[in-house]
């Protein structure tokens, strides 16, 4: 099946989206450092990153949220990348590590929008990002 | 010298950004994300998230996130339609500045459109940063 045969799949509410998991490194939060220019040393430095509240380095809040945002293109394909909207909290840090599963089930179809609850989660089930994304009509 | 964003006002406007989202940039950023699902779309089709990384990278080049500033939330909208030619324009201002027992939380609203006025993206995130991290002049 072609991804632009399952842009057609008419997802309803209940629906689960098929998850996107990934496992996280510090190597793979130094490239995303250097590829979003985002290199504040509690994602990078590991000495400074230990002395803060985290007790060491945290992936970036994006780079997790593109999890969501694989997930949400391998459901709706171009259809995501032409109008799509996302509404998130970050709510836990994601660690080197980790292994981050990203979720999602649909809330609501209306008028051609499908909204989304969506989420991604670590190994232990704590949630570390929590919000909607929706897909319009 | 780039200031730092703990030392901004709300209502503060950032100048105006004029980049390049090259081909070469968008694989470093889907090579760092691990995105397995846009490759299968449209030849040159950019994740969503890869317009935001690279408009928040070009805005950190403006203003510099302070030490241990953490992200709150992010809401997103775009519109990607097809390969991006274009040279991107971002704008973004400071849309709400509080504090609360020590921390500040800032929210940015940031928008991106190309050379011809074509809206892409649209998006606000708020972040949160000790109060000693510094204030607006």
């Amino acid at each position: 099946m072609t991804q632009q045969t399952r842009d057609r799949r008419a997802y309803k509410a209940g629906d689960e989206l098929p998850p996107v998991t990934k496992v996280l490194t510090q190597e793979k939060i130094n490239r995303y450092a250097e590829a979003g220019g985002d290199r504040n040393p509690l994602h990078v430095d590991s000495a400074f990153a230990a002395t803060t509240q985290f007790g060491g380095t945290i992936a970036h809040g994006m780079l997790v949220l593109a999890y969501i945002s694989e997930m949400m293109t391998a459901a709706f394909g171009q259809r995501w990348l032409a109008s799509g909207r996302l509404k998130v909290r970050f709510r836990g840090a994601a660690r080197q590590g980790d292994t981050v599963t990203a979720s999602g089930r649909v809330l609501r179809t209306e008028g051609g929008s499908t909204l989304c609850g969506v989420a991604c989660r670590n190994q232990d089930g704590e949630t570390l990002i929590s919000g909607e994304a929706e897909v319009r009509g | 010298m780039t200031v730092s964003l703990a030392a901004l006002p709300k209502g503060h406007e950032f100048a105006e950004t004029t980049f390049k989202m090259t081909q070469e940039w968008v694989s470093d950023y889907v090579a760092a994300v691990e995105d397995e699902a846009v490759g299968s779309l449209h030849d040159h089709s950019i994740p969503p998230l890869a317009l935001a990384a690279l408009s928040i990278r070009a805005l950190l080049e403006r203003a510099a996130l302070p030490e241990g500033a953490i992200h709150v939330s992010q809401e997103l909208s775009f519109s990607l339609r097809g390969e991006v030619r274009h040279a991107l324009v971002a704008r973004a201002r400071i849309a709400s500045r509080g504090e609360r027992q020590g921390w500040v939380l800032m929210s940015i609203e940031l928008t991106v459109e190309d050379e011809t006025g074509t809206p892409l993206m649209n998006g606000r995130s708020t972040i949160t940063f000790p109060a000693t991290s510094g204030t607006p002049a």
